[in-house]
């Protein structure tokens, strides 16, 4: 079953006196458990397509169907909520909230949550701890450097358990050593059964994926799968 | 902490100077709304206490048609109708009269000794101190033997003693007026101004039989105060008095009074009306204050929004309705009205104490404008709320997120 389907997805939008057309017909399927990179230059609507399945944009026209649910169909209550229980969201700029501690950052999606569980705290230690923060709970993130900052994102991007992961350049931020940190977190999470969606200009971190679509001028170029040995192959050359 | 409330809470508490600012005008709002209400209650209150002063239940018939002029009232014309006969048979058949006192006054000059001051020469009857509520301080008033014999006896005002007789005792010294000796046999206690701000206390009593014989000799008097038996019988009083001057006066049908009657009652009303205009011109200028404050709050809130676009943003994505961002910021503007409501009452209430015990002003709190105070800020804090609100949860979540 298709935990994500797009049908001919487009999105243009209306500036002062002209329209840029951002994404033109975008047909997109990604099953349940797939672990999948975008890649494409900046300007080539990686982005907004992420936007769409996350369902913070809506698309110009053309059909997203998200579990089963057709997204545009979807009151502002059901969207958020969907957001809220199915997505998990990170970021390359992190998007925490300033002034607010690791702890609490990680917490807020529960805040926002139908039914918020009584050991939210201790499910916010639990998964700060297994991202190697856990002295750092009651810092903001202010206090935290690049790195420690996106392991709160991911954090936080856990703590409803949602089925899918969308990362924007998760690395975009980060030295290659905690670049190479985010990317093993990500391979742990697709072998617990996450749906893992990854954007990236940058092609050795797409290759972490069992699937790379590329993007090009708003249109998938390619999309094809790779395996281990493959991927070798691709590295040496 | 990560309530509604708590958020909102969080974010005014991170910016305390402009929280405050943007409460300030309600608070400033809030506090003139109740002084002045106070001020507007105090005067009122003040004037109410001089026209009791003039008398209990007291009625004033004047001689002549009354007209406002000016803000005052005052006699039209010269008419010589209304006597002391009248004022005698008003006492004698009205049943709910309770006192009479005829009243003629004149503006003289009195002299003691080398002194000499002017001041207000009025004649009336034993009723007068009763139906005025004037007292004696010292020595006694005229009896009614001096009254039937015309006695040259007078009773004194504070003011016209401090006036003609300095520091000296004024009781058993002889005045004179127009040429005519008087001996001041009683002091009025002192009783302040009447609701035109003149002096009651520059005033020298004689019987009216003698003012009528020796100072003005005339037949015609222009006043006459009477005291009705209680105060809902004033109306009946007054009907009654009415009637009998126009027959005592032989005035037909078509003809108008020669008189005008004015009750305690159409005192108060009269008062009544200016203070209430006075009030509500007060609670204008207030309301246009707190206006001016909800205005600030407007603009604090809409620069709020903006700053934390981004956090919308991120709240947005990871779950939060339109709602709870609407929620969110409304709580916001509703603690900034609470805050400057809360510090607008502390500093109207201190304020109105303050001046009522160390200066010298009539002031009374108003329990209902504090009241009313409480849910204007509420209001406020909603009302200029709901804009920024609804235009911090109509942003587009991507949009808010990738704002720098």
């Amino acid at each position: 079953m298709n935990l994500i389907e797009m049908n001919s997805i487009c999105k243009r939008y209306h500036n002062i006196g002209f329209e840029t057309q951002v994404l033109e017909d975008v047909t997109l399927h990604i099953k349940e458990g797939d672990y999948v990179s975008i890649i494409g230059p900046s300007g080539a609507g990686k982005s907004t397509l992420m936007a769409i399945m996350g369902c913070l944009a809506q698309p110009t026209s053309g059909e997203y169907i998200l579990d089963g649910e057709e997204v545009g169909k979807l009151n502002d209550r059901k969207l958020s909520r969907a957001r809220n229980e199915k997505i998990g969201f990170v970021f390359q700029a992190f998007h925490l909230l300033p002034g607010v501690t690791a702890l609490e950052n990680v917490i807020l999606p529960l805040v926002y949550a139908k039914r918020s569980p009584g050991n939210a705290k201790d499910k916010a230690r639990e998964l700060l701890a297994r991202v190697g923060l856990e002295h750092r709970l009651h810092h903001t993130p202010g206090q935290l450097s690049g790195g420690e900052q996106q392991r709160v994102t991911i954090a936080r991007s856990l703590i409803n358990d949602p089925r899918i992961i969308l990362a924007d350049e998760p690395t975009g931020n980060l030295d290659s050593k905690n670049g190479i940190e985010t990317m093993k977190t990500f391979d742990n999470l697709v072998k617990e059964g996450k749906t893992i969606v990854l954007i990236t200009h940058d092609k050795e971190v797409a290759q972490h994926a069992g699937r790379i679509i590329s993007i090009l001028d708003g249109q998938i170029a390619s999309d094809r799968r790779v395996n281990h040995a493959e991927n070798t192959e691709v590295r040496s050359t | 902490m990560f309530s509604s409330f708590g958020i909102a809470f969080r974010a005014l508490y991170a910016h305390k100077t402009r929280t405050f600012l943007a409460s300030l005008g309600i608070l400033i709002g809030i506090a003139s709304v109740i002084v002045m209400v106070a001020i507007g209650k105090g005067s009122q209150k003040e004037v109410m206490d001089i026209i009791a002063g003039m008398g209990e239940n007291l009625i004033t018939v004047n001689a002549g048609e009354m007209k406002r002029r000016g803000g005052r009232l005052r006699l039209t014309g010269n008419v010589t109708t209304l006597t002391v006969r009248d004022a005698n048979r008003i006492m004698d058949e009205i049943t709910d009269v309770e006192a009479v006192a005829p009243y003629e006054e004149k503006r003289m000059v009195a002299k003691f000794g080398n002194n000499s001051a002017e001041t207000t020469v009025a004649g009336s009857s034993s009723d007068f101190p009763v139906v005025r509520g004037y007292r004696i301080e010292s020595g006694e008033y005229f009896s009614e033997k001096d009254s039937k014999t015309a006695n040259r006896v007078a009773i004194i005002g504070t003011t016209a003693v401090k006036n003609i007789f300095g520091e000296e005792d004024p009781l058993g010294q002889v005045i004179k007026v127009h040429f005519i000796p008087f001996k001041i046999i009683g002091v009025f206690e002192p009783k302040g101004v009447d609701t035109n701000g003149l002096d009651q206390d520059d005033l020298i009593l004689i019987p009216i039989s003698t003012y009528m014989r020796r100072i003005v000799n005339q037949k015609h008097i222009t006043r006459i105060f009477i005291r009705a038996s209680s105060r809902e019988n004033i109306g009946k009083a007054s009907e009654a008095i009415s009637e009998l001057l126009r027959e005592s006066h032989k005035l037909t049908h078509d003809r108008n009074d020669d008189f005008t009657l004015i009750s305690q009652l159409d005192m108060e009303e009269l008062k009544k009306e200016t203070t209430e205009m006075f009030t509500k011109l007060i609670v204008g200028v207030a309301g246009i204050s707190l206006l001016v404050g909800g205005i600030g709050v407007l603009a604090v809130m809409l620069i709020s929004v903006k700053e934390r676009t981004r956090e919308i943003g991120v709240r947005r994505a990871v779950g939060a309705t339109r709602r709870d961002i609407i929620r969110q910021f409304l709580y916001e503007s509703l603690i900034i009205g609470f805050l400057g409501g809360g510090l607008g009452i502390v500093l109207g209430v201190g304020l109105t104490l303050g001046l009522t015990h160390w200066g010298d002003w009539t002031l009374i709190l108003d329990q209902n404008s504090i009241w009313i105070a409480s849910w204007a800020c509420a209001g406020l804090g909603v009302l200029f709320g709901v804009f920024p609100a609804i235009k911090a949860s109509k942003l587009d979540p991507m949009e808010a997120l990738t704002t720098e």
